[in-house]
């Protein structure tokens, strides 16, 4: 894909909206802090097992289960990723270079799909429909138009507008949907780490965890 | 349900549901405000709960019962919640929420935490189940068999109404059993001994039901050759708030316990074997007390490893020839990190050891905990629950099954007849003290 000069406006109102994402994140995070405190321990380990080992298959087992759905969650995000960066390099202007474009177009490909895959197990398995609300399926709705967009951006230069347009819509509901677990997640992780570290229940010692 | 929760829920005013919203919101914390923040509703966690392999339904489900909390802080305490509930899944605390709340919150989790430690994101589900049970506590809502066994520890300082002097006269009669048992006219069960090392304390079933328990634990005491001591009107291991979710409860009964330790100016606190008993004081309380000095607690467990680490005690493997395996308490073990203890111990009490799968960390729940034994109203799907502990048990082909807990070995002593198991429940302690090489 080659950038192209971009509607000043528009770059404008993608970055205003990502500026807007990050900061209603970090309010919603800090907002958390308003709640009482638990207590502190010294958990640390605990915190790089559950952003190291304990994030392998393995070690949950509710991923260890349904490896094809953890498989297809790790390529939708890695995707989105993919999309981000992507986007990234279009408003700096920044070319993505022409070796790298098939592999980018395949991965946005293959992620989309999963996202698709992900949002059709949601409304079609029953008790899962049952566990969700409207926002699962338009956060998921818009992900996947992000991804789309990203992809058809990346086969076409003429897509880039429509990609900016639904990039603001994409910032925009992050902070307002369940995308807020771009950065929840961590923030959850890192208290598991600490609560099962600080009790000396994670990490396991050697031979401890066995199955 | 009963009628009496039946006739509470209807007669709930709209300042009751008001000021129950405002009960959840103080006791959440920020964690768990992140975590509301956190769940995808990904539905993954499924088969890590005990309730929904027993009887796969959406009403057992982990997620489910997790955002039954969620939807309720969603709808009064997060902006989007706010105005556009339905969207978020958010949802009215009204008495039809209350109704599922009573039915899931109480009756189809036993807080064992498999969830919380198998979430794809790491979300912490029981503290959110027991938040749930908290706001109905508030509501005088608990189902009332638990309720007793909580107001009946509050009352009279143990959760099963033993009056003083019966103790008292349990543990001279005990006495005496000791010294039979040790061959030692000297051999004591102290009360009240100011200075001793050790401050101990049991489950009141023991003294009420298990007498003889006490008894190996005296043993091994006295064979260690420990300075120790029971407190004659404080030694409830229990603490049944945990599962009532009533924090001001339970940080009392945890208080009390503490202040009699450290009255008698006894060096540690040793938690008899109740799994749940050590998960609220160790951990829990500190959060309930908020800082209170807490004396040095341990485990017997922990307390019986070190005397077989330290040569106190000698021990005869043969002495227990049928072969053991061991249930790991959630509470103990998932929730407390008492780990490898009981192993170690176990390996050098009993000639043959088997490990069922999974164990440690990832064991499943017997269907005891959560205080699920102190409400009779959900038995059937307590059993029901059971099945998977009474699969793992049968598959390993023991004779002798051993928990550190007495919520569990009373679980498991059902689960032998409901399942037709054959096999004998034991505490750590009684096979210790079975194994036990007196000197002479």
């Amino acid at each position: 894909m080659v950038a192209s000069p971009l509607p000043p406006l528009l770059g404008m109102a993608v970055a205003a909206a990502a500026v807007f994402a990050a900061g209603a994140l970090v309010w919603l995070v800090l907002q958390t802090f308003g709640y009482r405190r638990t207590p502190s321990g010294n958990g640390w380990k605990g915190v790089t097992y559950a952003f190291g080992r304990g994030m392998l298959p393995w070690e949950k087992e509710s991923a260890g289960r349904h490896l094809l759905t953890l498989g297809a969650g790790a390529l939708y995000h890695a995707g989105v990723f993919l999309a981000l960066l992507q986007l990234l390099a279009l408003i700096l202007g920044v070319d993505v270079p022409q070796t790298l474009a098939p592999f980018l177009q395949i991965f946005l490909l293959v992620s989309l799909l999963c996202g698709v895959g992900l949002l059709l197990k949601r409304a079609f398995l029953p008790v899962l429909r049952a566990l969700s609300c409207p926002d699962d399926y338009v956060a998921n709705v818009v992900v996947d138009l992000f991804l789309l967009f990203s992809l058809l951006t990346a086969r076409e230069g003429a897509w880039t507008n429509w990609l900016l347009g639904i990039s603001i819509a994409f910032f925009i509901y992050v902070p307002l949907g369940k995308i807020r677990h771009c950065v929840f997640f961590f923030y959850t992780r890192v208290l598991f780490g600490l609560f099962f570290g600080k009790r000396g229940v994670l990490p396991h010692a050697a031979g401890g965890g066995e199955r | 349900m009963s009628d009496r929760l039946d006739e509470r829920i209807e007669a709930l005013t709209p300042e009751e549901l008001e000021a129950a919203v405002r009960r959840l919101r103080d006791v959440i914390t920020r964690g768990d405000a992140a975590a509301a923040q956190s769940c995808l509703r990904c539905g993954l966690c499924a088969e890590t709960c005990h309730y929904y392999q027993a009887s796969p339904s959406l009403e057992a489900h982990p997620a489910y019962k997790l955002n039954l909390v969620l939807a309720v802080f969603k709808r009064y305490f997060t902006g989007f919640g706010k105005v556009a509930p339905g969207w978020v899944g958010g949802r009215a605390l009204d008495q039809d929420t209350i109704r599922e709340w009573l039915d899931s919150l109480f009756g189809r989790c036993s807080l064992c935490g498999r969830c919380f430690m198998n979430c794809t994101v790491g979300i912490n589900v029981p503290r959110f189940v027991r938040a749930g049970r908290g706001v109905l506590t508030s509501l005088d809502l608990v189902p009332p068999d638990l309720q007793s066994t909580v107001r009946m520890a509050i009352e009279k300082g143990n959760n099963m109404g033993i009056e003083p002097q019966e103790w008292r006269d349990t543990v001279e009669w005990l006495e005496e059993e000791l010294r039979t048992e040790t061959g030692d006219p000297a051999a004591r069960m102290p009360l009240d001994e100011s200075g001793a090392r050790l401050f101990y304390t049991v489950n009141p079933r023991e003294p009420k039901f298990f007498p003889l328990s006490l008894v190996a634990a005296a043993s091994i005491f006295h064979a260690a050759g420990e300075n120790w001591t029971f407190s004659s009107d404080c030694y409830d291991v229990t603490n049944y708030g945990l599962f009532s979710g009533d924090n001001e409860v339970a940080g009392a009964i945890s208080a009390r316990l503490f202040s009699r330790a450290t009255g008698l100016g006894c060096d540690t606190l040793v938690l008899g074997e109740c799994g749940h008993g050590f998960n609220a004081h160790r951990w829990e309380s500190a959060e309930w007390l908020n800082g209170t000095d807490v004396p040095p607690m341990r485990s017997i467990i922990q307390v019986i490893a070190n005397y077989i680490r330290e040569g106190r005690i000698r021990l005869d493997p043969s002495r227990n020839s049928k072969p053991v395996t061991l249930h790991d308490p959630c509470n103990l073990v998932r929730l407390g990190g008492v780990i490898e203890e009981q192993r170690f111990v176990l390996r050098h009490s009993v000639s043959s050891f088997i490990e069922m799968h999974p164990n440690r960390e990832q064991n499943y729940c017997c269907g005891g905990g959560g205080g699920q034994l102190s409400m009779s109203r959900f038995a059937k799907r307590r059993l029901e629950a059971g099945r998977i502990k009474a699969e793992q048990i049968r598959a390993t082909g023991a004779k002798i099954v051993v928990a550190p807990c007495h919520n569990c070995i009373d679980q498991l002593t059902e689960l032998n007849k409901e399942y037709k198991l054959g096999v004998e429940v034991r505490t750590v302690a009684e096979l210790v003290a079975n194994a036990l090489v007196r000197s002479s």
